[in-house]
């Protein structure tokens, strides 16, 4: 195990790293931008000294770097900034909205890894034969829209034609929940309403599934080529040899080892959901993070973008190490690196 | 490039893709000779044929002011496949010089470029593009940089991969040994070795810039009116549904035609030129 | 097939259709091995001894391309004849194989205990955890391994590959199969160990009392270990006998050219042979078997 805790202790520090980067990058696209930050702030009507004093709060007068420590350490602080499009703080904004996106992201990556990585496997026993090719064709069809298409398709089928599934909101409108954690599955639950817990799930579910059939197809076209490739391997062959069925040589023999190089792409398609939500959040008026950012884009609010891009990445890289420790879990020679010299 | 033909010619699923790729193309460059109505690819507005469903003389029906539908799609198109090609031929060269440079240089050059290289892939890519739009004007130009700006670090991780395995081969080693200069190694030597992997991920991304473009402006952040866009008139149209449904489905199934037509082409490619991808 | 032979080849062809054109890759092919006999089928890559291997083991009849004529016996059974189910059956129980490498053939994924766990419940589905932990360490302990604990809870990379190499014969024998096919054992070991494994192998399976077919491009590997000597060249046996008249009385050109081949030191790289002759077109000789 403590090569595992090796391997989270690097994976941290690469990641800090990672986000200090992210954080000048985002500063410096910030600054760079046509246009005085002060006089966005406080719009075309503000006066000269007006202007002149918000530059001085912004520590716009000062050097470059000295800004960015400035940015940095209000960042570290967690002190994003004002949002000018809601007036509240940046934190606030993205604490009420982000926990909506994310259960939305979390049940999308179920999906993308419950149905993608068999679906994937299938393809590869069965690889060159038909249910290969029909995988193969099925797939690459669903990378091939965006998730507001396959969004549009799944309401009109499944909410207008068949009215299976609720058209939009995460929650039946007569039932009240308490916001305590932001998560409507979790909330419900610490409200003890089940009836609640099923009309959030049931709302939860068309647009958990139109976000992820992309992910699917990536996952399943992953698992696929990755298997294949061990299907080259000579253990395989060992195991044929022995005459083991061919449904238990794809099970323990082939998918386990292809799911190593798998997982860790899989990490990277998680990032494709938070950016897709944004896109399906729109059709399903599901409130979260995904309006929020396109009403503080378009509004220009300075504090507010940088502080959703910074959060939404490191959202991301945190998926992308509890990856890495599922992927070292799974290898054994990464948990078992300390005994082999 | 005779054998890359031959092999899309032999696989039933790469003439699919090449049948939809051409169609795409050229209803593209022959939207004015092939529309129905070319003029709808303006600002018209013809209120008395305002969302009407498909029919014999409006085959995918019309907008809410009366546009042709199909004719739109066709401009559309021409408007998809100019971004595909811009966006590409600015992120490959860039992309691909840096992962050659810090592939083959290595040492401080590699850990620089490569981790900055890595600062834009921890960023989720449409989030990234959002950022750099908003932060710019929500323009057709500025959308091009964003979804440059997120494109060119993938060909650096995959060249810069390449580049590492191809630097200790024989051949590299040899023109080391002969004197060749660095330059000469690196565009003569390895990129040429890297070009099978390049051109089909290519392929397979022209259709993702296309998919990408699309969800910038259906998010309102891309091609602004009145220039017809495949994002913005699903977009539109959600607000029409579920009545005029051919609004956004319409649309919705363009990109899709597109985008599985590459990505057809590019998966056979992938196959034959490199499993790897 | 009479009751005394473990394997029986005859007029064996393989080839390979694909929409180039036919490749034909062995060009009719007889081989016998006796219960308990030990026997080497030697050639150069490419001769098609390998894929004799494989059509023994019946895995070869699940390619689509390859055309398979002739008869194979083993255990009493046609394989042709059998359903795909039936050849799976052989598999692992009465048939078992080695391989070249034993550390790549090992799954990298299981421990040496999950994988001997498996290939027991060929043998019995229904075998008890304590008792596939009793036979496991019994055979390792004839392989010569020791402290079986600490080999049967590591993964294969935690092993050398001359551990390896022997819990990989260990597996092979421990469902008692009739015939055991060795494809290049070792060749990835350095020769030493190679040398050492070779020579348990040999003594496991005489106690045993196991057939086996031994394929090797090395006629001085299989020296020690054969009782019989088959040589193949493209897709044809050349020359046949006991292993002594064939070391002291090669009479097949191309046999000669094969020990002329050998390295001095037994196993160490790969012989090469200067160039192809007419010569090794010659009909096959076959030795009188004296034992017999």
């Amino acid at each position: 195990m403590n090569s595992i805790l090796s391997v989270l202790a690097r994976r941290l520090a690469t990641t800090t790293l990672v986000l200090f980067g992210v954080s000048v990058l985002i500063f410096l696209i910030a600054r760079i931008i046509p246009g005085d930050p002060a006089r966005i702030a406080l719009g075309p009507r503000a006066t000269p000294e007006q202007v002149e004093r918000m530059r001085e709060t912004l520590h716009l007068n000062e050097p470059l770097v000295t800004q960015y420590f400035y940015f940095l350490s209000d960042l570290l602080r967690g002190d994003l900034g004002i949002s000018l499009y809601t007036n509240r703080p940046v934190m606030t904004d993205i604490a009420q909205f982000l926990p909506a996106t994310l259960e939305l992201v979390l049940l999308a990556g179920i999906f993308m890894v419950a149905i993608g990585l068999p679906l994937g496997a299938l393809a590869a026993r069965h690889r060159g034969g038909w249910p290969d090719n029909i995988i193969r064709v099925l797939t690459l069809m669903t990378v091939s829209a965006p998730s507001f298409v396959w969004a549009v398709i799944l309401v009109l089928l499944f909410s207008y034609y068949l009215p299976l599934f609720p058209i939009a909101g995460r929650i039946h409108e007569t039932i009240m929940i308490p916001p305590v954690t932001g998560f409507m599955l979790i909330d419900t639950i610490l409200a003890g309403s089940w009836d609640g817990f099923w009309s959030a799930l049931h709302h939860l579910i068309l647009p958990a599934f139109a976000l992820s059939l992309s992910g699917i197809g990536q996952a399943a076209r992953l698992t696929r080529s990755n298997m294949v490739e061990v299907y080259d391997q000579p253990y395989i062959e060992m195991a044929q040899s022995y005459g083991f069925p061919e449904d238990r040589i794809a099970r323990k023999y082939a998918f386990k080892p292809s799911l190593i190089p798998s997982l860790t792409i899989i990490g990277l398609d998680f990032a494709a959901l938070l950016g897709n939500a944004f896109l399906v959040e729109t059709i399903f008026a599901w409130p979260g993070i995904s309006r929020y950012g396109v009403g503080v884009i378009l509004q220009k609010d300075l504090n507010a973008i940088v502080g959703t891009v910074m959060i939404i990445s490191a959202t991301f890289l945190i998926a992308n190490i509890i990856v890495d420790l599922l992927v070292a879990y799974i290898n054994p020679r990464i948990r078992y690196a300390e005994r082999s010299k | 490039m005779k054998r890359a033909l031959t092999i899309l010619l032999s696989n039933p699923l790469s003439v699919v893709g090449l049948t939809l790729v051409t169609f795409v193309v050229l209803t593209a460059l022959l939207a004015d000779f092939i529309s129905p109505y070319p003029e709808h690819a303006g600002a018209v507005v013809d209120f008395l044929n305002a969302n009407k469903p498909p029919s014999a003389e409006y085959w995918l029906g019309t907008d809410v002011v009366g546009r042709d539908q199909l004719s739109r799609i066709f401009y559309a198109y021409r408007v998809s496949l100019g971004l595909g090609v811009v966006v590409l031929a600015i992120a490959v060269p860039i992309g691909v010089t840096v992962g050659l440079v810090a592939g083959y240089l290595g040492g401080w050059a590699d850990y620089v470029l490569m981790r900055i290289t890595d600062v834009f892939l921890s960023i989720p890519p449409l989030v990234l593009a959002l950022a750099i739009m908003g932060l710019l004007e929500p323009t057709l130009l500025n959308g091009m940089i964003a979804v440059t700006a997120m494109w060119w670090p993938w060909y650096a991780r995959l060249v810069y991969n390449i580049t590492r395995a191809q630097k200790v081969e024989g051949y590299v080693l040899a023109a080391e040994v002969i004197g060749a200069g660095k330059l000469h190694i690196i565009f003569r030597e390895i990129l040429p070795n890297c070009m099978p992997s390049i051109i089909t991920k290519m392929t397979l991304d022209f259709g993702f810039v296309i998919l990408i473009a699309a969800s910038l402006s259906f998010l309102g952040l891309g091609v602004q009116a009145p220039t017809p866009d495949l994002g913005s008139m699903v977009s539109e149209g959600t607000r029409y549904l579920p009545d005029s449904w051919w609004l956004t489905v319409f649309p919705g199934i363009a990109i899709l035609i597109a985008v599985f037509g590459f990505n057809l082409i590019g998966d056979v490619l992938r196959e034959v030129l490199d499993p790897d991808l | 097939m009479s009751a005394d032979l473990a394997l029986s080849i005859r007029n064996l062809a393989l080839s390979f259709k694909s929409w180039s054109g036919t490749s034909q890759v062995l060009h009719g092919i007889d081989l016998e091995i006796k219960r308990g006999e030990r026997v080497a089928l030697v050639g150069e890559s490419g001769s098609g001894k390998s894929v004799t291997a494989r059509i023994i083991l019946g895995t070869l009849h699940e390619l689509k391309s390859a055309r398979i004529s002739g008869e194979v016996w083993v255990a009493g059974r046609e394989m042709s004849s059998l359903s795909q189910s039936e050849r799976q059956a052989l598999r692992g129980t009465d048939i078992s194989m080695i391989f070249q490498d034993p550390t790549t053939a090992l799954n990298p994924v299981y421990t040496i205990r999950q994988q001997f766990h498996e290939v027991l419940m060929r043998g019995d589905p229904k075998i008890s955890l304590s008792t596939a932990e009793q036979r496991s360490a019994d055979i390792l302990r004839e392989v010569s391994i020791t402290d079986t604990e600490r080999v049967l809870e590591s993964y294969p990379f935690q092993l050398s590959g001359g551990m390896n190499q022997r819990v990989m014969i260990g597996m092979a024998l421990i469902n008692e199969p009739q015939l055991l096919l060795a494809d290049e054992p070792g060749t990835a070991l350095d020769v030493t160990v190679q040398a050492q494994t070779l020579r348990l192998m040999r003594d496991l399976v005489r106690q045993h009392g196991t057939s086996v077919l031994f394929i090797s491009h090395n006629l001085g590997v299989v020296r020690e270990f054969a009782d019989r000597i088959y040589v193949i060249y493209k897709g044809r046996i050349v020359e046949t006998g006991p292993a002594a008249s064939i070391f002291d009385d090669p009479r097949h050109a191309y046999t000669k050219a094969l020990l002329a081949a050998i390295p001095r030191l037994t196993g160490g790289g790969i012989p090469e042979i200067q160039e192809d002759s007419e010569a090794f077109f010659d009909p096959m000789v076959t030795h009188e078997d004296v034992s017999a």
